[in-house]
Order: structure tokens, then C-alpha cells, then sequence
């Protein structure tokens, strides 16, 4: 009897890693937290506001676990309470969707269009590729020649597939379903940016020793 | 006198050998080429035998460069081997592209994370335009 009594109150509660939220919206318990409760409190508990973000919030909101639980004992009284997952959630304020400045745009991909151009015929003349392949060219055929275009040509082809093969955004569907390096590498930025700002941006976990207020 | 300088001439060559060689290996597995062209064939079983194609590789590549041989083929022959260079080529610069971390931070500052394609697309046609036009034009002035 006793053991169902407690099951019945505990409240399972799971953080979300990353929210989005407009400006001045009050923030509620279910935006920011997956919750397993009883009949009784869920609705209560889901429509709880746990934060109202103002101006002086700028992008970044950290809502750390503890808060949520204080929250939580002081308007509900004792509750079991059981977290998993992570400690606190981003609430990442977006203020008008911005789109892509074409201009802008426009600039990067010229400016990385033209710098590989430059950088692949300095990696080339560094490596002395033109004779390694007119050698290449007199290997095969036994004849000298100063354009072997029948190799350089395909050769540059290949060089644009090659890449194409390693961030593998083009055979997708064919080849296979993993993420291409390039996304992984774009998890790990916007992962370690989170870290960044979990121990930044969230007062709680910067108290220095001395800080007793 | 003259066996230990051929000692000692085989003695530094095979340094050197080992040194470039040890080399070669490791710069190929900071790039992470091989485990990349496995996980895209899924052959991670074969991977003992990629391994010695890369050394009989670059074995053909030392003695063809030592030796000059002369084979005389059909030219024709060089059309898929200047593609299968080139397709190595390319995923060698992709990798240091990548691991140089330069495209998720670049396409995080202009908004665009969901189209970096386009991005690559500009790296991938900027290698082949200035490839072309090395060979084609650039060369010859």
C-alpha cells in the first residue's frame, strides 16, 4: 500500500536540451520539460510558468533543473521528484526570424569559390604536379608531351567528385543514410557552443565562493 | 672502405624510406580517407586490404618514380586514372577542409546550417574551375 502511495506521487521529469521561444512569451513548465506526473497535478504541473522572458533576457535563457524543483516543492508542496537527463534547458530567444542577406551570400560563396581555385593550383604547383604527370603521360604512351590534357582533364573532374564523396550529400539517398562528416562536425559546434553557454550563461553553476546573496 | 659506405648508404636510405613512409601512413589516417570510402561502401571487413593497396601504392609510386619504366599503352588508359587521382585529390582536400573546422562556423555566421550544401558546392566548383584553368591556360604563360 505504502509503495503505491509513493509511486503515485512521483513526478518523472525530463529536461529538453533546446527551446525555441519567442520574445516576451511566458515560458511554461511542458515548453521546457517532458513530464510523467499523476492525473491529479499533470495539468496543473504542465501549464506552470517557470519563466517570463523579458528584454533584459537578451537571446539565452538558461532554466536549470533546480529552479524547475523549487518551483515545483513550493507550489505543490512535497512531491517525489525524479530528473533524467539533462540539468537545464536553452531557451534561445528568437527575435524576427532574420533570413539569408543575399549579398552577403553572394560574397562568401565567391570568396570560397576563387579561394579554392587559388588554393588548389598553389597546392599543385607546390607539389609539382604538371610533371609528375607529364611523366605519368610517358609512362604509359612512351611519348613526351607538354599538355597531357587527356590526364588533367579528368583528373579535375575526379578532384570535384572526390570532394562531393567525402561530404557525400550527393549519393545520399544512393549510398547510404549516415550523416556526412560535415553534419557531425555541425552537431559538435553547435554542442560545444551549448556547453558554452550551460556554464555561462547560467548563474547558478558561476557562484563564486564568496557570493552569499 | 667500400662495404661500410654501401652499409652506410642502405643504412640511410632505409631511414629515410622508413621516416617518409611512417609518414605518408600517418598523414592518411589523420585525414580519415580510408575509414570515410568504408563507411560509404560499407566494407568495414576489408579494411586489412585497403591497407596494402596503399603500400603496393606508393611501392608503384617509388619505383615508377626511380625507375622511369616505359610501358607504351593506349593513351586512352590515362582518361580513368587521371579520374581515380583526381577523385583522391579531392577527398584529401575535403578532409583537411574539414578538419580545419572552417564551413560549420562560416555557415553559422551567414544563417545558413540548412543549405550548406551550396557552401560546398562553391568549394567543390572553385577546385575544378581553378584545375581546368591551370592546366588549360595557366600553365603555358
Amino acid at each position: 500500500m505504502w509503495e503505491v502511495n509513493v509511486l503515485e506521487k512521483t513526478i518523472y521529469i525530463r529536461m529538453r536540451n533546446r527551446v525555441q521561444s519567442k520574445p516576451d512569451e511566458k515560458v511554461l513548465l511542458k515548453d521546457v520539460a517532458q513530464i510523467i506526473a499523476p492525473e491529479a497535478v499533470l495539468s496543473n504541473l504542465k501549464s506552470m510558468m517557470v519563466h517570463q522572458l523579458t528584454q533584459t533576457d537578451r537571446n539565452i535563457v538558461i532554466i536549470d533543473v533546480m529552479k524547475v524543483i523549487n518551483m515545483i516543492t513550493t507550489r505543490f508542496g512535497e512531491l517525489e521528484i525524479q530528473t533524467i537527463g539533462p540539468a537545464q534547458t536553452i531557451i534561445e530567444v528568437t527575435f524576427k526570424k532574420k533570413g539569408v542577406s543575399i549579398p552577403f551570400f553572394l560574397l562568401i560563396w565567391f570568396l570560397l569559390f576563387f579561394g579554392s581555385a587559388m588554393a588548389i593550383m598553389n597546392f599543385h604547383d607546390d607539389v609539382s604536379m604538371r610533371s609528375v604527370q607529364e611523366k605519368i603521360y610517358t609512362i604509359i604512351t612512351g611519348k613526351k608531351e607538354a599538355k597531357p590534357l587527356l590526364f588533367q582533364i579528368p583528373y579535375s573532374l575526379g578532384l570535384g567528385l572526390g570532394m562531393i564523396l567525402f561530404f557525400n550529400h550527393v549519393f545520399k539517398k544512393r549510398l547510404n543514410e549516415e550523416p556526412s562528416p560535415l553534419e557531425v562536425e555541425m552537431f559538435n559546434y553547435q554542442m560545444d557552443l551549448d556547453n558554452y553557454v550551460i556554464i555561462h550563461e547560467n548563474k547558478e553553476s558561476m557562484k563564486k565562493t564568496n557570493d552569499d546573496d | 672502405m667500400t662495404t661500410i659506405k654501401i652499409l652506410a648508404v642502405s643504412f640511410f636510405g632505409f631511414a629515410s624510406g622508413l621516416a617518409v613512409g611512417s609518414g605518408f601512413v600517418a598523414f592518411l589516417t589523420v585525414l580519415g580517407i580510408i575509414p570515410r570510402l568504408t563507411q560509404l561502401t560499407k566494407t568495414m571487413k576489408m579494411i586489412q586490404q585497403y591497407e596494402w593497396a596503399v603500400v603496393f601504392g606508393a611501392l608503384t609510386g617509388v619505383f615508377a618514380s626511380l625507375r622511369d619504366p616505359v610501358l607504351h599503352i593506349s593513351p586512352i588508359l590515362l582518361i580513368p586514372l587521371g579520374i581515380i587521382g583526381g577523385v583522391f585529390v579531392g577527398m584529401l582536400a575535403a578532409a583537411l577542409t574539414e578538419v580545419l573546422n572552417v564551413l560549420p562556423i562560416l555557415a553559422k555566421r551567414i544563417r545558413l546550417d540548412g543549405e550548406i550544401v551550396i557552401l560546398i558546392m562553391a568549394i567543390v566548383l572553385g577546385k575544378i574551375f581553378g584545375s581546368i584553368f591551370q592546366w588549360l591556360y595557366f600553365v603555358h604563360h
